[in-house]
């Protein structure tokens, strides 16, 4: 292929071309189940700007669906548009079998929205707060008391109730919000960038939490954020950039379609050695001092490498490849053409 | 619909009287007015050979303690987004217009409850002793707290920049109070000046508050508009101001904006 690489099966890796074909693609199986999520075509227009471009989504029940992109790539405007907080100004999308343009109650109701700063009044204790999100839902006391008592075991603060939420660590907070989220037994919850701003051991808890309660309560999660190696626990994942989804499949899809290997070669003149390379191996992406190439060849051998390499080479790596590959090449690979 | 309208008031009432500070000075403003500026203009009057001027401002005083109290606790829906109760009620399940009515219906309740107060603390003092009509106070402080309360959401959600209290302060409390008869009789003004108390909806409250407590005193003190009128222009006054605050917050344009305020103050 000239001009156009395409590596593997199924991502693009060059133009703008490569991507409608993904576009055009037909929707993947996803079972007989209901989808929870569904966006066609969904837009949302500024008088000078696009924020979201035509977005299709289908999300089955129960599933953990990620999106990713980078900050200004839309993910926000596609959740608040999702949760009837924003009215699209183009395609449609149902969430939970409502459609968010004619029922944006219905659907608030069936939603569990956490943003990315806490939607909880910090003057007010972990009851005090749980109890006021439930009786915005309408819930009666008793049965919300018993809901109340169960999030707190399952996210570890029943020792926190009587406890003001400024006083709560970081973590703790946001497992409240979460819990507060899922307060009402909805069927679908919006994480907007949930981890931003914890802890390895936090982010790790709150995706356990996550797991926890898709098992105890099919619900279905739809979460963004720009952390990779935590989009490796979504079922799927779809890549967001400039508004529009360049590429979706299961994490493990993703990466197998970049290709066998990622050779990593560091040196003090990146792009030198880009070029001299592309021969050999293909199109390489620059990330600071490294170049990467994507390597196709399950055989494939170091060795094979090293008769290509001179004395620019600092270092180099072969190793499999992950979902941050499968960004840089998504993300910085049209970036580098455009520009 | 009332279990969240009910949660929205309890917390701003369990904030209200968390509060003791606030509360405090919200009651010691007027008794500060009534024995500074009441004593001392009565002092100046009595030679003129008028004699109740301290008890011709307690109507005006029970109307400043709910423009203070329920207009700055509606003003307070600002300070909701910082709080992150804005984030749970944008998220709540009913149209966003009912955010407005319960924050309108949780500061009226404020104001009244402070004016509650006041009131009792002038019964104390025997300024509340003769020939006052309960139910037409009880009206009328009602009615009042619910048109300072509609301003206060209509300015809280018609303004982007009102984070500023002294700009809320010296452009709309002060001159809604000083032009409202509460510290002088409409009647006896300058045209113009009588002609911004007619238009300012606050007037007819205090004149409402003042037939309860000074029907029977003789002009020039006494009410200067009629009960009919002064409820008429209250409740039409206050619903108009609650209806355009719930219906400017439910439009795209001014929602959307806060949305994604609370989603994201930096980016996107």
């Amino acid at each position: 292929m000239v001009g156009s690489a395409r590596i593997g099966t199924g991502i693009p890796v060059a133009g703008p071309k490569a991507v409608e074909r993904q576009m055009l693609e037909p929707w993947p199986e996803v079972g007989s189940g209901p989808f929870a999520v569904v966006a066609e075509n969904l837009s949302k227009r500024y008088a000078n700007i696009v924020a979201v471009d035509r977005i299709n989504l289908r999300i089955p029940e129960g599933q953990i669906f990620g999106l990713i992109g980078p900050n200004g790539s839309g993910k926000t405007t596609t959740i608040h548009m999702l949760a009837g907080l924003m009215r699209p100004t183009g395609g449609v999308a149902k969430v939970a079998g409502y459609d968010v343009h004619k029922q944006p109650v219905a659907v608030r109701r069936n939603i569990g929205l956490v943003f990315q700063e806490p939607a909880l009044d910090r003057n007010l204790t972990v009851q005090e707060n749980l109890e006021f999100a439930g009786a915005l839902h309408k819930m009666a006391p008793r049965l919300l008391n018993e809901r109340i008592s169960e999030l707190l075991r399952l996210f570890g603060l029943e020792n926190h109730r009587d406890v003001t939420v400024g006083k709560l660590s970081g973590g703790m907070r946001r497992a409240l919000d979460v819990a507060r989220g899922v307060l009402h037994r909805p069927r679908v919850l919006f994480l907007d960038e949930p981890t931003v701003g914890l802890d390895p051991t936090n982010r790790e808890s709150l995706w356990q939490f996550l797991q926890r309660l898709r098992q105890e309560e099919n619900i279905t999660v739809l979460v963004t954020t720009h952390y990779l190696e935590e989009a490796k626990a979504c079922d799927r994942v779809a890549f967001l950039k400039r508004g529009r989804v360049i590429c979706q499949g299961t994490p493990g899809e993703l990466v197998a379609s970049l290709g066998s290997y990622v050779l990593e070669v560091e040196g003090a003149h990146p792009e030198t050695i880009a070029k001299h390379l592309e021969s050999c191996f293909g199109r390489g992406l620059t990330i600071g001092t490294k170049v990467l190439f994507a390597i196709n060849d399950e055989n494939f051998t170091l060795d094979q490498a090293a008769r290509q390499l001179n004395r620019d080479v600092q270092a180099t790596h072969l190793r499999r490849p992950n979902l941050q590959d499968v960004y840089w090449w998504l993300i910085h690979g049209y970036a580098d053409k455009e520009s | 619909m009332w279990r969240p309208i009910w949660a929205i008031i309890r917390r701003e009432l369990r904030w209200t009287l968390r509060q003791r500070g606030r509360l405090i000075s919200a009651l010691v403003r007027p008794l500060l007015w009534l024995f500074t500026v009441g004593v001392g203009v009565q002092a100046m009057l009595q030679g003129a050979g008028v004699s109740q001027y301290r008890s011709f401002i307690v109507p005006g005083l029970l109307a400043m303690v709910l423009l203070f109290g329920a207009m700055l606790a509606s003003l307070s829906m600002v300070y909701d987004k910082e709080s992150g109760v804005m984030r749970m009620l944008i998220a709540a399940p009913f149209a966003h217009g009912w955010i407005v009515f319960a924050r309108w219906m949780s500061a009226a309740v404020v104001g009244l409850i402070q004016a509650f107060m006041l009131s009792l603390v002038l019964a104390t003092l025997g300024y509340l002793a003769h020939d006052v009509s309960l139910l037409l106070l009880l009206v009328g402080l009602v009615t009042t707290s619910m048109l300072c309360a509609s301003i206060g959401v209509l300015i809280a959600v018609s303004s982007r920049a009102l984070d500023n209290f002294a700009v809320v302060m010296n452009f709309v409390i002060f001159p809604v109070f000083f032009l409202s008869g509460a510290l002088y009789p409409v009647n006896h003004l300058p045209a113009w000046l009588k002609l911004l108390a007619a238009v300012n909806p606050f007037s007819y409250g205090v004149d409402l508050l003042k037939h309860a407590t000074l029907a029977h005193v003789r002009s020039p003190l006494g009410p200067d508009f009629s009960v009919a009128r002064d409820l008429l222009v209250v409740s039409v006054a206050s619903g108009a101001a609650l209806l355009a605050s719930v219906i400017r917050f439910s439009q795209d344009s001014v929602f959307e904006p806060l949305a994604r305020w609370l989603s994201d103050g930096r980016a996107e």
